[in-house]
């Protein structure tokens, strides 16, 4: 091993961050802010609308609508950290949708139907980061591109028409995914499982090590030996498939398959991850804030009108609740930023200049 | 770390490029480089902005693959198409960029061990022992003792010197036989670049092996046994120092420039 | 037929109006006090198709007393449905859905909320079965006949355009979706039981979130077949758009028959110029008015399902005059 090379033992040292760690961080708890901020909305629903609120069925239908949407989110979020994003899963949600339901009514089997739809969103993943990682277009640009055609394709396939599935309301497949467990829906426990198994792959995983490294910067990641071409392809594969498999989750539940199910779900599942506190420009990221962001999205709209505000106002409110949450992260990310917020508004100026005019 | 038994064999160059040629498609980065390094010699590589040094140091650690050309390490041929970053730093090359070294969001103990991490057997990482590491580095060996900085502040918390001292701490760690700097006192403060000069001279006293790429020409006048300088992708001098004054490199490269300015107007 | 749906339709309004005065007079013992409902309004809230089904409600919540809770599902089946699981695990007494899913996917749900004495009804798109079955429980259902309606609307622009047999025809409309592409089937059936050649174009989910796209599609189809004698659509949106894309195309008035549905400004001002010569005239306002009323009836006195075709007829040269003050309000 080598000894202490000179010049690095005997410098006198000085404290190089003047700022010490917030007092919150030092609790390490990730993605604090975004957690605070689900139980203060769950607080406000309780005050305005406890005959709801207080009772177990709401919280049972959340459990239930939010899972399809939670998985994605946690697929974006690898995404995002790896400063790539992915805006055609709302097409894999169309499409395996129609492959489940394919498999389910004409080759009878459910279960050749989930791994079809698990494939079928893998398969769009892998041109997705084929396209970005070996041919070098924007995955932001080259995405939209893919949506289009993979919802026509699924348009094509379905006929746009829509397909009942109860045949599959008795058997174990249903059960298994979409029936209940202790009083807890399942899909939710398959998502929490996902949660904690994106959660292990990005912050314990080399897999993950490698998705935060080309994010942060892809040449750094390039001369330390990270493979950004195999990475992004094996990501974006991953993504397709976690959509996939999101898609299920949602054909199974409602027993049905909409010709135009996965559409107007973009922001909302991109809203999670953000809201959540992962950076949009890659290398920080987080699964708890993507985990808590999801639950604050699919919750918002129908705590909203229980509380009784009128339908024109949820939208205002929608927005207030994002802007909110990200200047929140923003702010709290950074204590340097903080410091600079209030110089700028020069609250401590202001209050010495009063002291001069003796006003209070 | 593992020392493989060929890597204490007696060797004559730790690294021989021949008719080494780099091309971007049309463009030619490098043309006919041979160099050779000498098993304990620190080699200075100068020469203008986009002349190719970076591409060079690319080319010799895996970054990037030759066009063409032959590569030999400790004497022995290199197989091109296997090489790449890992097995480089598998052979005892270390690199300490100027910019490009580290993660930025990234902390300390990923950054020390990204591209080789510790894991188990299905590629999860062993997070304490890395950072048990890392804190062992960043408090004895570096002497970041009671600071504030450890094994979990994120890279963008340290000056321009504290990065530079990680990236050659990252190095020193592992042991490397030939240390390749990438312009490594720009931005610095004099007391950093001081500390990054006495780092290249120790590597010559620790009978290791080092290629500077440097800018400023006292610097590596002072420190280096050999300068080449490169131009326009080749090779265009092998000066040693001892040879000639800083005053006279100095004249010699603006000779050697205002000849290539005569050239490409006739 | 006419007399049936127009003493139908006298009785709705003169309950309405009863009520509106009745709920004025006297507010402190409303009918429908203490009542919740949650009612899904169909596409975003202000949109051409949305708002006079909205302002209804409103309007019927107030006169009653009823507390109203609006969903908006941007016309997605399976947003319809996640927002019935969410009304129903807020125990409201009625919720109002649409028929756009299906009977299959809505049936386990509705017979959940059932169990649960919610009273569920329906507007807009129809739901058959169910309505059948739960009919003694309060399942109405306000809206046109899907496929009637169209018919009517192919007969009117028959009678308008002259149409006769061998001219061609476009009838643009949400084929894809089940029960819902009813009323683009029934323009097609009217159409060629006349003996007119009819070309069917799919409105798109691109088109349906966003309906100005709708003109340059129109435009190409009708610059494509120079022969082209007239257009049908039954989507709301999509008809206000019809003019536009008639300009662009460089015809004029009358030079294609246009059929369509609603009364959104921009259809009124295409009758006007009599670049429309024809649109079902839903009654949207009736939509959101009467599952309201279903919903107090029911809950108050065991009142069964009302079944209220709430179209009015296409005669659109006459409608404007009597509404246009109304419709500029959002009621129509």
């Amino acid at each position: 091993m080598s000894e202490t090379k000179a010049g690095y033992t005997d410098s006198p040292r000085v404290a190089v961050t003047a700022d010490a760690t917030p007092l919150w961080r030092r609790f390490k708890l990730e993605s604090l802010p975004i957690i605070v901020v689900f139980f203060v909305l769950i607080g406000v629903y309780i005050t305005f609308a406890p005959s709801v609120f207080l009772r177990w069925p709401i919280y049972n239908s959340f459990l239930i609508t939010i899972p399809p949407l939670m998985v994605l989110s946690l697929g974006l979020t690898l995404v995002i950290a790896a400063g790539e994003m992915d805006l055609s899963f709302p097409a894999v949600i169309t499409l395996s949708g129609f492959l489940f339901a394919y498999c389910t009514l004409h080759l009878g089997s459910p279960w050749l139907g989930l791994l079809a739809a698990i494939a079928g969103g893998a398969l769009v993943g892998a041109i997705n980061g084929f396209l970005v990682a070996v041919i070098g277009i924007p995955s932001i640009i080259i995405t939209i591109g893919t949506s289009f055609f993979w919802t026509g394709v699924a348009t094509v396939l379905s006929g746009g028409m829509s397909y009942a599935l109860q045949n599959l309301a008795e058997k174990p497949i249903a059960a298994i995914f979409s029936g209940t467990l202790f009083g807890i829906p399942t899909e939710a426990l398959w998502a929490l499982a996902v949660a904690v198994g994106i959660w292990f792959i990005l912050n314990r995983h080399r897999f993950g090590e490698h998705l935060l490294f080309i994010g942060d910067a892809r040449e750094v990641a390039r001369v330390v030996g990270i493979n950004t071409t195999r990475e992004r392809v094996k990501l974006f594969t991953l993504m397709g498939a976690l959509a996939g498999f999101s898609s299920f989750l949602l054909t199974i539940q409602n027993l049905n398959y909409f010709a135009t199910q996965g559409q107007g779900m973009l922001l909302s599942a991109l809203a999670a991850v953000f809201i959540g506190g992962s950076s949009v420009f890659g290398g920080a990221a987080t699964v708890v804030g993507s985990f808590f962001g999801a639950l604050i999205i699919g919750m918002l709209n129908a705590g909203i009108v229980a509380t009784g505000v009128a339908g024109f106002w949820v939208e205002v409110i929608v927005g207030l609740v994002f802007v909110i949450a990200v200047v929140l992260h923003t702010v709290l990310g950074s204590p340097g930023r903080m410091k600079q917020l209030r110089a700028r508004l020069s609250l401590d100026g202001m209050l010495r200049r009063d002291k001069n005019h003796a006003r209070w | 770390m593992f020392r493989g038994k060929d890597m204490d064999k007696n060797y004559k160059h730790i690294i021989r490029a021949e008719r080494l040629c780099v091309s971007f498609g049309k463009v030619r980065a490098l043309s006919d480089i041979d160099l050779a390094i000498g098993r304990n010699e620190i080699v200075g590589l100068i020469g203008d902005n986009g002349a190719g040094k970076s591409t060079l140091i690319k080319a010799l650690t895996g970054v990037i693959p030759p066009t063409s050309g032959r590569l030999f390490i400790r004497d022995e041929a290199v197989d091109l198409h296997n090489y790449s970053v890992s097995r480089a730093h598998a052979l005892r090359f270390e690199t300490v960029y100027q910019e490009k070294s580290l993660g930025e969001k990234q902390p300390l103990w990923r950054n020390f061990f990204v591209g080789r991490q510790i894991t188990n057997r299905f590629g999860f990482i062993n997070v304490r022992e890395q950072r048990r590491i890392a804190n062992e580095i960043l408090q004895r060996q570096l002497g970041f003792r009671g600071v504030g900085i450890d094994a979990d502040s994120t890279v963008s918390k340290l000056s321009g010197g504290e990065r530079q001292g990680i990236a050659i701490g990252r190095a020193m760690y592992f042991d490397a036989d030939l240390i390749i700097l990438d312009e490594p006192t720009t931005a610095l403060a004099i007391k950093e670049v001081r500390k990054v000069l006495d780092f290249v001279r120790s590597i010559k006293e620790a009978g290791r092996a080092a290629i500077y790429i440097e800018h400023n020409l006292a610097h590596v006048h002072a420190l280096a046994d050999r300068l080449l300088v490169l131009d326009r992708g080749r090779i265009v001098a092998d000066i040693r120092p001892a040879d000639m004054s800083l005053q006279d490199l100095t004249t010699f490269l603006i000779e050697q420039q205002q000849s290539r300015e005569v050239e490409s107007v006739a | 037929m006419k007399s049936v749906h127009s003493m139908t339709y006298a009785v709705a309004v003169a309950a309405a109006a009863g009520l509106l005065a009745f709920g004025t007079a006297q507010a402190s013992t409303q009918l429908g006090h203490g009542l919740r409902m949650y009612f899904q309004m169909g596409g975003s809230p202000g949109d051409a198709s949305t708002l006079p089904r909205e302002i209804g409600a409103k309007d019927a919540a107030q006169a009653l007393g009823v507390k109203l809770i609006s969903q908006y599902s941007s016309w997605q089946p399976q947003n319809m449905i996640s927002q019935f699981r969410q009304a129903m695990a807020a125990s409201p007494d009625c919720i109002e859905i649409m028929g756009h899913p299906g009977n299959a996917a809505f049936t386990p749900l509705v017979t959940q909320a059932e169990k649960q004495g919610i009273v569920v009804t329906a507007g807009n798109v129809p739901l058959p079965k169910l309505e059948a079955r739960y009919r003694a429980n309060g399942f109405g259902y306000a809206g046109t006949y899907l496929f009637k309606g169209g018919e009517i609307t192919a007969q009117s622009m028959i009678k308008a355009g002259h149409l006769k047999k061998g001219d061609e025809a476009l009838v643009y409309g949400v084929f894809a979706e089940g029960i819902r592409g009813q009323s683009a089937k029934g323009v097609v059936h009217g159409l060629e039981k006349a003996g007119l050649k009819v070309f069917k174009l799919n409105i798109t989910d691109a088109v349906n979130n966003n309906p100005s796209q709708a003109v340059p599609t129109l435009v190409a189809f009708i610059e494509r077949h120079p022969n082209l004698k007239a257009i049908g659509t039954q989507q709301g949106l999509v008809t206000s758009f019809i003019p536009q894309a008639l300009k662009e195309a460089g015809k004029k008035p009358g030079q294609i028959t246009v059929g369509g549905i609603d009364l959104a400004p921009s259809t009124l001002a295409g009758v006007k110029d009599g670049y429309i010569a024809a649109t079902l005239n839903q009654q949207l306002y009736l939509q959101g008015f009467i599952p309201v009323l279903q919903c107090v009836l029911t809950k108050r006195y065991g009142l069964e399902g009302m079944n209220v075709n709430t179209a009015a007829g296409t005669d659109a040269k006459a409608m404007i005059g009597k509404l246009t003050p109304l419709i500029k309000k959002g009621i129509y």
